[in-house]
C-alpha cells in the first residue's frame, strides 16, 4: 500500500522532506524547553503513539484470527506472542531512534509510556460500542451523521454559551480557559470526517470544496454562532479564543479531506499531522510567512484532487 | 441515426499497462448492450473508461455524436454508474448513498422506475451501508447508478450477489427500462441474460474483441441458449489459451 501510493519520486521527495521538517522541528522543540516539561511532553506522545500501536497490532491479529489465511497461528498463544513483540518492537524500535534524534536524555520517559501504552492498546484494541445504546442503532455513525448538520452547531453554541452564564463570577483567566476547553470539546464533535464518505464522493463527482462544505456547515454554523455569543457575554478575549479554535479545526478538517482524497487514511493522517507541524512551526518562527506557507499547501494538495475527481482507478 | 456510443480504436491503461487495446464498438440508442469476457479481459477498464472513471489512452469515443474522448468529467456526467459495491461507505444509510450521487431522494423516486420494487429498496434506504449483507450493497450500488436519471447507464456485473428472486426481477425491470428508452451497458459472467436479455454484445479476450454479437446472433442465440453457451465457452476457452 505505502509502495503503491508513493509511486512518484516526488511523493517520496516529499515524503522525506517532512520527515526531516518533523525530526528538526522536534529536536528543536525538545532542545528549547526545560528537561521536565520536555520529559513530560515525550511521556505523554509516547503513550498516545503506545496506545495506537497497540490497537493497531491487536485488530491486526484479530483480522488474521477471524478473516485471514492464518487463523490458525492468530489463534495459537505463542505465535500471538510472538507477533505482538515484534510488531511492538519495531516501534520502540523506531520511537527510540526519534527520541535518539530528538534528545537521548528523554528515553527515560518515551519508552516506559510507549511501553505502557502499547500494552493498554493491546488490551483494548478490540472493545467496541455496542452496535445499539438506548434505542440508538449504530451509535458512532448516528453521531457523525448528525454532526454534519447546521443544527449541531446551533447545539454546540449553545453548550458552549450555557456554562458561562452561571461561571461569569469567576475569574477573567478560569473563563477564557472554560471558554477554550468546551470550544475544543464542540469543535472537535463537529469536525469528524470519515476517508470512506470522502473517498466516495469524490468517486461521485463531488468537488473538493463540496465536500468541505458538506463537512464544515456544523462547525461554520457554531462559529457564526457563538463568536458573538461570547463577545456579548465575556468579550472579544473569550471571542477571539473560539475564532483562533474553530478557525484551525477547519483548517485542520480540510486539510484532512484533502488528503483523504489522495491517499489512504493511514498515509493521509501522517501527512495531515506533518503540515500541520509545519505550519506550527512557520507560524513559531516566521508568522507572516505563514498565511503563505498555508496558502501553497492547499493549492497544490488541491491542484491534485481535481484530477481524482470521478476516478475510479 | 446517431449511435449512443460509438467507439474507435480504444485504449486503456491501468497503472501503466494497456488493458484495452484497439477497441471498436457501437451502441445503437435504446438497447441493451452486454459485454462479456474472462476475468481480466479488460472488460471492467473499458466501462470504466467510458463512464469517465479511467482515462482513454487513445482512441475515438463518441457519446451522442460528441467526441469526448479527452473529457474525461463530461464523460463522467453523462453517464448513470454503479458504484462498485465494496466502495460504499459503511458509515452512510442507503438514502445518503443515492442522495449524494443524485440529490433529494424525492427527486431520485421517479428516475428509479420500476427498479425500486424490483431492488426492494424501500428497507434499504434506514440501513447502515455496514449493516448491509453483499446482495444488499449491490441492490444500493445499481440503484445509485439509476439515481441521476441518466439516459444511458453502465452496470458492471449486476447481477453478482443477488438472489434467484432479485436477478429474475432487476432483469425484467431493466429490460422495461430498455424498452422505455434507456441505454444500458452491461458487463455481464450469465451467458444465458446476455443471450435473452441484451440486443448486441462484445466479447473481450486478452483486452481485444473476440466477437461482436450482432442482434441477428443473440436472437438465434435465445432461441437455443445452451447451444450458445458451449459455443460462447468455446471462444471464451481458446481466447484465453492464447
Amino acid at each position: 500500500m505505502v509502495r503503491a501510493t508513493f509511486t512518484a519520486w516526488r511523493d517520496r521527495a516529499t515524503i522525506a522532506l517532512m520527515l526531516v521538517v518533523a525530526l528538526t522541528a522536534i529536536h528543536g522543540w525538545c532542545a528549547d524547553h526545560p528537561w521536565q516539561i520536555a520529559a513530560i511532553a515525550a511521556f505523554v506522545a509516547s503513550i498516545m503513539i503506545g496506545i495506537g500501536t497497540g490497537r493497531l497490532v491487536a485488530r491486526r491479529l484479530s483480522f488474521h484470527a477471524y478473516d485471514g489465511l492464518l487463523a490458525a497461528d492468530a489463534l495459537d498463544t505463542q505465535a500471538r506472542r510472538y507477533y505482538l513483540v515484534a510488531w511492538l518492537g519495531i516501534g520502540l524500535a523506531l520511537l527510540i531512534v526519534v527520541t535518539l534524534i530528538a534528545r537521548p536524555s528523554l528515553l527515560i520517559a518515551s519508552a516506559p509510556g510507549y511501553i505502557a501504552g502499547g500494552l493498554f492498546g493491546i488490551t483494548t484494541g478490540n472493545l467496541k460500542i455496542p452496535k445499539r445504546i438506548i434505542g440508538t442503532s449504530r451509535p458512532k455513525w448516528t453521531i457523525q451523521a448528525w454532526s454534519r448538520h447546521p443544527i449541531a452547531g446551533a447545539f454546540g453554541t449553545v453548550a458552549v454559551l450555557l456554562p458561562l452564564l452561571p461561571a461569569r463570577t469567576l475569574e477573567a483567566n478560569a473563563l477564557l480557559a472554560i471558554v477554550g476547553v468546551v470550544t475544543l470539546l464542540v469543535v472537535l464533535m463537529l469536525s469528524s470526517v470519515d476517508d470512506a464518505v470522502v473517498r466516495f464522493m469524490t468517486i461521485a463527482g463531488h468537488q473538493s470544496s463540496r465536500i468541505i462544505v458538506h463537512y464544515a456547515s456544523g462547525g461554520v454554523v457554531f462559529l457564526a454562532a457563538a463568536v458573538p455569543g461570547c463577545w456579548i457575554i465575556l468579550g472579544p478575549g473569550a471571542a477571539s479564543i473560539v475564532v483562533l479554535v474553530g478557525a484551525v479545526m477547519l483548517l485542520i478538517l480540510a486539510l484532512r479531506i484533502l488528503a483523504y482524497q489522495l491517499f489512504p487514511k493511514r498515509i493521509a493522517d501522517l501527512i495531515v499531522s506533518v503540515l500541520v507541524g509545519l505550519l506550527m512551526l512557520t507560524a513559531y518562527s516566521l508568522p507572516p510567512a505563514m498565511p503563505f506557507v498555508a496558502l501553497a499547501i492547499f493549492w497544490h494538495l488541491q491542484r491534485r484532487t481535481r484530477a481524482k475527481r470521478w476516478l475510479l482507478a | 441515426m446517431i449511435p449512443a456510443v460509438c467507439i474507435a480504436a480504444a485504449n486503456v491503461e491501468r497503472s501503466g499497462q494497456r488493458v484495452v487495446h484497439s477497441v471498436d464498438l457501437t451502441i445503437p440508442r435504446g438497447s441493451w448492450f452486454g459485454l462479456i469476457g474472462a476475468n481480466g479481459s479488460g472488460k471492467t477498464s473499458l466501462l470504466r473508461a467510458l463512464a469517465g472513471r479511467l482515462p482513454f489512452a487513445g482512441g475515438s469515443c463518441r457519446v451522442d455524436g460528441i467526441e469526448l474522448a479527452e473529457d474525461r468529467a463530461e464523460r463522467a456526467l453523462r453517464f448513470g454508474f454503479s458504484p462498485p459495491a465494496d466502495k460504499l461507505p459503511d458509515a452512510l444509510r442507503g438514502r445518503d448513498v443515492l442522495e449524494l450521487v443524485g440529490g433529494k431522494i424525492d427527486n431520485i423516486h421517479p428516475h428509479l422506475d420500476t427498479l425500486y420494487k424490483a431492488l426492494d429498496l424501500s428497507p434499504l434506504l434506514e440501513r447502515w451501508i455496514g449493516d448491509c449483507s453483499a446482495g444488499m450493497r449491490q441492490r444500493i450500488a445499481i440503484a445509485a447508478a439509476f439515481a441521476g436519471g441518466h439516459a444511458f447507464v453502465i452496470l458492471d456485473e449486476p447481477f453478482n450477489w443477488l438472489d434467484p428472486v432479485a436477478i429474475f426481477d432487476l432483469r425484467e425491470a431493466l429490460r422495461e427500462m430498455v424498452n422505455g428508452g434507456l441505454t444500458l451497458i452491461t458487463a455481464l459472467h450469465d451467458l444465458s441474460t446476455l443471450a435473452t436479455a441484451c440486443d448486441e454484445g462484445l466479447m473481450l479476450a486478452d483486452g481485444r474483441v473476440a466477437l461482436t454479437l450482432s442482434d441477428e446472433m443473440l436472437r438465434i442465440a435465445a432461441q437455443n441458449p445452451q447451444a450458445f453457451e458451449r459455443q460462447t465457452i468455446n471462444q471464451l476457452r481458446s481466447g484465453a489459451a492464447r
